[in-house]
């Protein structure tokens, strides 16, 4: 049985263009870029430096307008909202992780996932705290809930960074670059929490790495070169599901 | 909000640390140079202050206990008349000139002249009562320790006040003089070294009421008449020193002090926070990646500043009683005033200033964009 979400496009940029500068300076990053992302599926955008993989991140996920084309996003038109329209819809449905962790150096691992959800949602400190704790726990980050990002090595900073982006459970996930500052065995738990937030949870999760040992952990691959999609890979379960499919 | 701020400033509180010292030396500056000048200005009202009258009647339109003018003799008996009044008497006071001995120059003196008798109402109450015999004699006076030099003379020592001849026979000590040393004597000599004291005319009439709390009663009943101006006690002296304060150099150049400790709080304030909202721009910004709204982290800054004004003023109050004890240990005077609502004023002013440099603050979060996260 083949869920409607699986094959519906969650997200889906039709003819997207985007150039920096202007005049003699102008450097155009996307060219007339399409490209469809189905929930439940965690899809690894590869491709070498200012090939415009983060570009397109920023593009599809409401953080960077594009010169022309859309970005339909759990059927809305995602630039055709109001900035603030735009910020209520990533409230609700976006998680982001970055390369950099961002993380408040003030905060313990909990309160940096309480805070989201207390001004995110409005929760009481009650409620912040049982799902902080919930994520954590999930994380394997349980006993380390009261430490600081000074006293976590960056694995485990990188993992409250999920947890700071998975605690709203967002209907789509975007990462970048978010193994780039680790080692593998700690790369290889962070892509690992991200396709459990894909396949158990359904989730859209896009990752945007250069990191080649990514691409056995994934369900879907698309290559990206200066500024155009050239080659999309699926791996067979998902390819073949979605043939059967359609 | 709170929480998060109060974390966040206790964490990183070497970042903070100049924001703090700012708010807490401004509320500092503006208590001590309030309390100061208040103090200082209580000088002005000394005669009110340390005296038994519950009601003043001066000429019309005075403004301070120094500025009064000569008011008809028969305004003794409008006041007796009154039977609220228990007693009344006359009081003299106003500048003259102290020549000094051996034509040593001359001084601007307060020459004060009240009844002398124990149950006085004008006579200033650090007059024993053998001073008080000392001074039934005509052409004597009596002036304050501290005053001495100022005056050119000691003990038994003669000079001329308006020309006229007197003799300091005694010396107080505690009562410190702003514009002119006060010159302490009987009504006879007081009418002598005043020579805008026609005839029997008074400066003052005071009152004492059976009950003090009649006094405002009276004081509208005196005051039914245009030729005089009456007052409670309360009333005189902050009307004294309100004059002194607000109709002299003194208090603009309070004014300007306080403003000045003001904006370099405000400044240093502002850019403390600047900084430390600077310093985590890539922090706020994964929260509006996130979809936090602006407001919520405007909300963090505003209340940053709420705490640092707060902690600030928690530091510099107790510095306040500390310098002003100081400061009163040092010249040995109580000079340094400060009331509660004078203390209360200079805190909300400075949470205001601490408030506002938070709101100025919040320029950076212009610069916060969530695509600069990605590369």
């Amino acid at each position: 049985m083949i869920s409607d979400s699986l094959v519906m496009p969650i997200l889906q940029g039709i003819h997207l263009s985007r150039s920096f500068g202007q005049g003699e300076t102008k450097t155009t990053v996307l060219y007339d870029v399409s490209i469809e992302l189905f929930a439940g599926q965690i899809t690894l955008l590869m491709g070498p430096s200012g090939s415009g993989k983060s570009t397109l991140l920023a593009v599809l996920s409401g953080l960077l307008r594009p010169d022309s084309g859309t970005v339909m996003a759990l059927g809305h038109d995602l630039w055709a909202l109001s900035d603030l329209e735009r910020e209520r819809f990533r409230l609700r449905h976006c998680g982001f992780i970055f390369q950099g962790y961002n993380l408040f150096n003030a905060l313990t691992a909990r309160q940096q996932l309480e805070m989201v959800v207390r001004w995110g949602e409005g929760a009481s400190a009650r409620e912040a705290r049982r799902r902080a704790e919930e994520m954590l726990d999930l994380l394997g980050l349980a006993k380390k809930a009261h430490l600081r990002p000074s006293e976590l090595s960056g694995g485990e900073k990188q993992r409250v960074a999920i947890g700071r982006a998975l605690i709203k459970e967002p209907n789509l996930c975007f990462a970048d670059e978010p193994t780039s500052a680790l080692d593998w065995k700690a790369g290889q738990q962070v892509i690992e929490l991200l396709r459990s937030a894909a396949h158990d949870r359904g989730a859209m999760v896009l990752v945007v790495a250069h990191d080649a040992r990514i691409i056995e952990h994934v369900d879907r691959v698309i290559h990206m070169e200066d500024g155009r999609l050239w080659q999309q890979e699926e791996s067979e379960p998902v390819l073949h599901t979605i043939k059967q499919a359609r | 909000m709170t929480s998060y701020s109060l974390i966040t400033l206790w964490y990183e509180r070497q970042r903070y640390v100049p924001g703090v010292l700012a708010v807490g030396f401004s509320a500092l500056l503006i208590a001590l140079q309030c309390g100061l000048l208040l103090g200082l200005f209580s000088i002005t009202s000394i005669p009110i202050d340390h005296t038994q009258a519950d009601v003043w009647m001066g000429a019309p339109a005075v403004s301070s206990v120094d500025l009064g003018r000569p008011i008809p003799e028969g305004t003794l008996a409008r006041m007796g008349a009154l039977p609220e009044i228990e007693r009344c008497e006359f009081y003299l006071q106003g500048f003259a000139f102290w020549n000094k001995p051996n034509n040593g120059g001359s001084e601007l003196c307060m020459v004060i002249g009240s009844n002398l008798s124990p149950d006085s109402l004008g006579k200033i109450d650090k007059l024993t009562p053998e001073q008080c015999g000392l001074l039934a004699e005509e052409g004597t006076v009596i002036i304050d320790k501290s005053d001495e030099k100022k005056l050119g003379v000691e003990l038994e020592k003669k000079a001329e006040i308006s020309g006229y001849p007197v003799r300091v026979v005694s010396t107080t000590r505690g009562l410190p003089s702003l514009a002119g040393p006060y010159v302490l004597c009987s009504i006879a000599t007081a009418r002598k070294c005043l020579p805008v004291q026609k005839d029997q005319t008074p400066t003052y009439v005071l009152g004492r009421c059976r009950n003090p709390q009649d006094a405002p009663k009276v004081v509208k009943q005196l005051n039914q008449y245009k030729d005089v101006l009456a007052f409670t006690k309360e009333e005189f002296s902050l009307r004294t020193r309100l004059h002194w304060l607000l109709r002299t150099k003194a208090g603009i150049a309070l004014g300007y002090a306080a403003a000045l400790g003001l904006l370099v709080g405000a400044v240093v304030t502002s850019q403390t926070l600047y900084a430390a909202t600077v310093a985590s721009l890539r922090e706020y910004a994964v929260l509006r990646a996130l979809g936090i709204p602006r407001w919520r982290i405007a909300g963090m800054v505003v209340s940053e500043s709420f705490w640092i004004g707060i902690i600030g003023i928690a530091l510099a109050l107790p510095a306040t009683y500390g310098l002003a004890w100081a400061v009163e240990s040092c010249i040995r005077v109580a000079i340094v005033s400060l009331p509660w609502w004078l203390l209360s004023s200079a805190a909300a002013v400075t949470l205001v200033m601490a408030l506002v440099s938070g709101l100025f603050a919040l320029r950076s979060l212009r610069q916060i964009e969530p695509a600069m996260l990605l590369r």
